[in-house]
């Protein structure tokens, strides 16, 4: 899939239609290696290392701002390290799901206290923080964030906290949402929000903010139901922004159609459900704690990458995991599964 | 073994409700594709086609020529180009080339807005397309790309001189229609506004022959994944070769353009007439040579009326002066129903042009007087309603329906025959020969000669007539004035194609413009013969009309109305007329000629009207229509290879050098037909190559013609003493004063 929405504007950037997917296929096979060594790897092991591994991530976070920091397309989010670039939030991603098993194992009781819960969801908010401020990506952010809350949720007894807050958000959320479409907002803070804009009427940002959004979506709908066959695409020649890596999801619909997207989901769906099933009988909390985490960090993507793509929600850089382009992302990717595939190899040696 | 903590039952349960909620936000995003693919699959997929073309780019097709019947290019499209600007490109490499480009573009086209440019590059800094200058000639643009190809040489920080390659300017290719001939037979070639789309003539009838189809050069991606481009080449328009010959045609609008000039103020303030038409076309064939009015227009800016006066045509009551002269029971004709362009809301000028840019000869309908005399005859004698031998008593005018309708001549001619009758234009001879034929016989033949009927014409704009003439509801005084047409409303193409006919031997030929359609390699995709629509009269008719015909020219001067029409060495037959405009008995008149050379086997016709010369007698003045054939028949005839049969005078001959000068030097707004320095074409032997005028060379200059057709100086010229004609300054031989052959001459001067 890669291959297929890449390969124009690898050829005409880099003049090797394969340009992307020889750098995505080095990352998969770095990523398989190190799978395999993770899954081998008892997950205890992640506990004794948790410390180091969270200021490890933050330490990352704050290297992007040192001179072997990268910028690609005006955004300051990678480092160099060898030859190959990196991207700390990834790893943050990682870090943030261990270090919170390790945390909640840690202090199980005192999750019942709201007191106790805040103290946990701290120490998530802080690379939470970091990500945003250091190398202003709200999607990582948002990503993080969001793995904390759904690791907490799982952990603490309580229910009315989440319903709460999520009271609280939707209703932060409507209420912005309500400001911007009436513009009731001054143009000067409408910069960050045009976004929103763009979004309740794509059509009316069709060559600005709402171009990418909009040519996704004109890709969804011109695939049909069955699509125009592999590799057929028109949008990513140039219309689809990002076409290999965020926006990836409208080109597979332009090209294999609904039916093929929705085989997509089922996918998805399906791994989802066997890391349930490999948390349901992980041998203990913190075992199914980390793969709760990466259950939340895959579903969370997923959802987060389809919503944008079809204007459900706006747009927000979130990859597709596995399936976009990102050497850093498959790479961790692989990583949590292998510890997945430990603990599900843990139970089963039970 | 220490204590293990578990992972709660408690636990679980909120798994198994974060994986719900997680089905449920997947359920709902493939429901939301659904509807995307349901509601807007249809307009997307559209969408995204457009796209795609919008990557494509289009190649201009090249409209047709149309040239003339030696092959002279009347109109043909030139390849330009429109600057385009790249605003993106022009900011690459952080602005490096940005202002050496934009000190380029000043310096070379000086034409071009630089603020407005400067504006739209910083304020659309991404926007790649705009195009700022258009029709910009070729040579131009290769100086500019070569220049920029070349890029611009500085100094950078190091003091060492750097060439910084420009980009940020393309061109894009257009064509623009140009008239060579600027205002030659404006009003029969018409012109070209806008996306390609013709206006009245040629331009308009034939303006999807003449137009092509675009091409398109598009990006798609091979199998390979490599952007490739196609190139659907554009389609070029075809060419018109018509049978207007330019050299008639210019003839005829300089003999316009003098008549004109003498006549102006000369019995009334302004013009010469109200207006003028002229047809002159092969009556065997229905070939139109040339179609010419007053006043002309430049094609290449129809719009530029310098020089034209348009307060003539400014206030409806003179303009409409010629359609105005309806049939009596009918009123007026309304210009609406003549118009071809009637559009409600046009300001005055606008108004104005559009009647210059009309051609007279087959948009406005006038009553066409004694001409249509022969019709009557023609019909009566076909029909067998008369013998032609019977003779009519003129007492000078003959009372129909308690109306004493008169004669020209008013005191009478006595008795008269059929033929002097036609030769004299006695109303009486034909109004009793109308009332021999009956109203039902004279109505069958007016149908017959295709009168209220469309000839069909290949020209955009010929009125419809359907409605101008006479019905079954017709009396007895509308049929005593139509014999000798009055009382409706006629066409000048009606009229010459009808008078073709009646001599030709009794053929109708579709009057047309267009011999032949070629596409743009030169292959001939249709070929248009003469197409003969119908035999209006006998053989024997015809023939009978043509013996009559001539005894109206070639008759004495005391017997006949049109002698003075005769070109001398030639036998002319033809019918002179002069028509009462409506309302009666205001003392204005449109005076016309119908003449034919020669009398015996006609090759040429020549139809002149003038709508209300400026004279004090207009009544008496049908003589400046018969001047002005014979000026053009003088010209026109040697130039079609007719050779001259009968004796010249000495006084002919006389008035023939006289002539000379007149014939062969252009006033100065002939000259303006010259064609433009810079398209003398190849192989245009009769084009003199310094200015490239044919019979109408510099008017400060003396030109005429020697027997190669070289343009030789007039006062190189010697004459011979015997008989006054010029000599030939290449061989010394005597050559005839008309035709400039050699007297003995079978030396080809112009061959067809």
């Amino acid at each position: 899939m890669v291959y297929s929405a890449s390969s124009y504007e690898a050829s005409t950037k880099f003049n090797d239609s394969a340009h992307y997917i020889k750098s995505q296929a080095k990352a998969t096979f770095l990523g398989l290696i190190v799978m395999g060594f993770v899954s081998k790897l008892d997950y205890h092991f992640w506990k004794k290392v948790y410390l180091p591994i969270y200021l490890g991530s933050i330490f990352l976070i704050f290297l992007v701002k040192s001179p072997i920091g990268m910028t690609i397309n005006g955004a300051n989010r990678w480092i160099r390290i060898g030859g190959m670039s990196f991207q700390p939030a990834e790893a943050a991603k990682l870090g943030i799901i261990i270090f919170l098993a390790v945390l909640i194992c840690n202090k199980r009781k005192s999750l019942n206290s709201l007191g106790g819960f805040i103290n946990c969801l701290i120490w998530a908010l802080v690379p939470t923080g970091l990500i945003y401020v250091v190398t202003k990506n709200l999607s990582s952010a948002i990503i993080i964030c969001g793995i904390a809350v759904v690791m907490l949720f799982v952990a603490s007894p309580r229910y009315w906290y989440y319903i709460l807050g999520a009271v609280m958000v939707g209703g932060a959320v409507a209420g912005v949402i309500y400001l911007v479409s009436s513009g009731i907002l001054p143009e000067s803070m409408s910069f960050r929000l045009g976004r929103v804009k763009a979004w309740l009427n794509p059509e009316a940002y069709a060559t600005s903010k709402g171009f990418q959004t909009l040519q996704a979506l004109y890709s969804i709908g011109s695939g049909g139901y069955f699509g125009k066959g592999l590799g057929q695409s028109t949008q990513k020649m140039g219309y689809v922004p990002e076409a290999q890596n965020d926006m990836i999801f409208s080109i597979i619909c332009e090209e294999l159609g609904l039916f093929g997207a929705v085989a997509v989901i089922l996918m998805f769906l399906i791994l989802i459900y066997r890391f349930l099933v490999i948390a349901n009988n992980a041998p203990d909390l913190f075992g199914a704690l980390l793969v709760v985490g990466v259950m939340g960090h895959i579903s969370l993507q997923v959802i987060l990458n389809i919503a944008v793509v079809t204007n459900t929600l706006p747009n927000t850089g979130v990859t597709l995991p596995f399936i976009s382009y990102g050497g850093t992302s498959v790479l961790f990717l692989m990583m949590e599964i292998g510890i997945a595939l430990n603990v599900s190899k843990a139970h089963s040696a039970e | 073994m220490k204590k293990i903590k578990k992972f709660t039952f408690r636990m679980r349960k909120k798994l198994m409700v974060l994986f719900i909620l997680v089905l449920a936000a997947f359920v709902m995003l493939s429901y939301k594709l659904y509807t995307i693919t349901r509601d807007n699959g249809d307009s997307y997929k559209r969408q995204v086609l457009s796209q795609q073309s919008k990557g494509s780019t289009v190649l201009p097709y090249r409209r047709g020529d149309i040239v003339d019947r030696k092959g002279s290019r009347l109109a043909y499209s030139e390849k330009v180009y429109n600057l385009v600007i790249d605003a993106k490109a022009m900011h690459e490499d952080d602005d490096k080339h940005l202002e050496p480009m934009l000190s380029l573009l000043e310096s070379e086209f000086p034409d071009l807005d630089m603020s407005e440019v400067r504006a739209y590059v910083k304020d659309k800094p991404n926007s790649r397309y705009k195009i700022f200058l258009k029709k910009i000639a070729a040579d131009k643009k290769e100086e500019f790309e070569a220049l920029k190809k070349a890029g611009v040489s500085s100094n950078d920080a190091d003091g060492k001189k750097v060439t910084i390659a420009l980009d940020g300017v393309w061109f894009e290719e257009d064509y623009i229609r140009k008239y060579p001939y600027n205002t030659l037979a404006c009003d029969l070639v018409g012109f070209v506004q806008g996306d390609n789309t013709g206006f009245f003539g040629l331009e308009e009838y034939y303006n999807s022959t003449l137009n092509g189809t675009n091409g398109r050069s598009y990006g798609y991606m091979n199998d390979d994944g490599i952007m490739e481009s196609t190139i659907q080449e554009a389609e070029d328009g075809n060419t018109l070769v018509t049978t207007v010959d330019t050299n008639i045609q210019s003839i005829v609008e300089k003999h316009i353009k003098l008549y004109y000039e003498k006549y102006w103020n000369n019995f009334r303030d302004g013009a010469a007439a109200e207006n003028i038409g002229v047809i002159v076309m092969n009556p065997n064939n229905g070939e139109i040579y040339a179609m010419a009015g007053y006043p002309v227009f430049d094609l290449n800016d129809p719009t530029n009326m310098d020089g034209v006066d348009l307060t003539p045509f400014m206030t409806s009551t003179s303009s409409n002066a010629v359609s105005s002269n309806a049939i009596e029971t009918q009123t007026s004709v309304s210009e609406d129903s003549l118009s071809v362009d009637a559009a409600p809301e046009m300001d005055e000028e606008t108004k104005a042009m559009n009647k210059i840019w009309r051609n007279t000869c087959i948009s406005d309908s006038y009553e066409p007087g004694s001409v249509m005399k022969p019709f009557t005859t023609a019909g009566a004698l076909d029909a067998g309603k008369i013998t032609g031998n019977e003779t009519y008593n003129c007492g000078g005018f003959l009372e129909v329906g308690g109306h004493k309708i008169h004669c020209h001549n008013r005191l009478g001619d006595g008795l008269l025959t059929v033929q002097q009758g036609m030769a004299k234009s006695c109303n009486v001879v034909l109004m009793n020969i109308a009332f021999t034929m009956g109203k039902d016989e004279w109505l069958r033949y007016n149908r017959i000669f295709n009168f209220g009927l469309k000839t069909n014409i290949d020209l955009a704009g010929e009125a419809n007539a359907s409605e101008l003439t006479f019905g079954e509801n017709m009396g007895q005084t509308d049929l005593a004035v139509a014999s000798f047409g009055q009382g409706f409303n006629v066409t000048m193409i009606q009229m010459a194609a009808g008078f073709s006919a009646l001599i030709n031997g009794g053929y109708y030929y579709q009057p047309h413009v267009v011999s032949k359609i070629e596409n743009s390699k030169g292959a001939v995709l249709e070929e248009k013969t003469p197409k003969v629509v119908k035999q209006v009269i006998s053989e024997s008719t015809s023939q009978k009309m043509r013996e009559m015909l001539r005894t109206v020219v070639m008759s004495d001067p005391k017997e006949c109305t049109g002698w003075s029409a005769r070109p001398a060495g030639y036998t002319e037959g033809g019918k002179t007329g002069t028509a009462e405009k409506y309302p009666r008995g205001n003392g204005k008149y449109l005076i016309s000629f119908m003449g034919f050379v020669p009398a015996e086997n006609p090759q040429v016709l020549c139809y002149v009207i003038i709508d209300t010369p400026n004279a004090p007698n207009q009544s008496e003045s049908t003589r400046m229509a018969t001047v002005l054939n014979k000026d053009i028949m003088t010209e026109v005839l040697p130039y079609l290879n007719i050779f001259p049969t009968e004796e010249m005078t000495e006084a002919e001959i006389a008035e023939l050098q006289e002539k000379q000068g007149e014939f062969f030097i252009g006033s100065d707004g002939v000259s303006q037909n010259s064609v433009s320095d810079d398209v003398v074409e190849e192989g245009q032997e009769t084009v003199h190559e310094d200015d490239g005028t044919i019979y109408i060379p510099d008017p400060a200059e003396s030109v005429s013609y020697d027997s190669a057709g070289n343009v030789i100086s007039q006062n190189a010229i010697q004459y011979d003493e015997a008989t006054g004609y010029p000599l030939d300054p290449a061989t010394g031989e005597v050559l005839d004063p008309v035709t400039l052959e050699p007297i003995d001459g079978n030396v080809s001067f112009i061959s067809d």
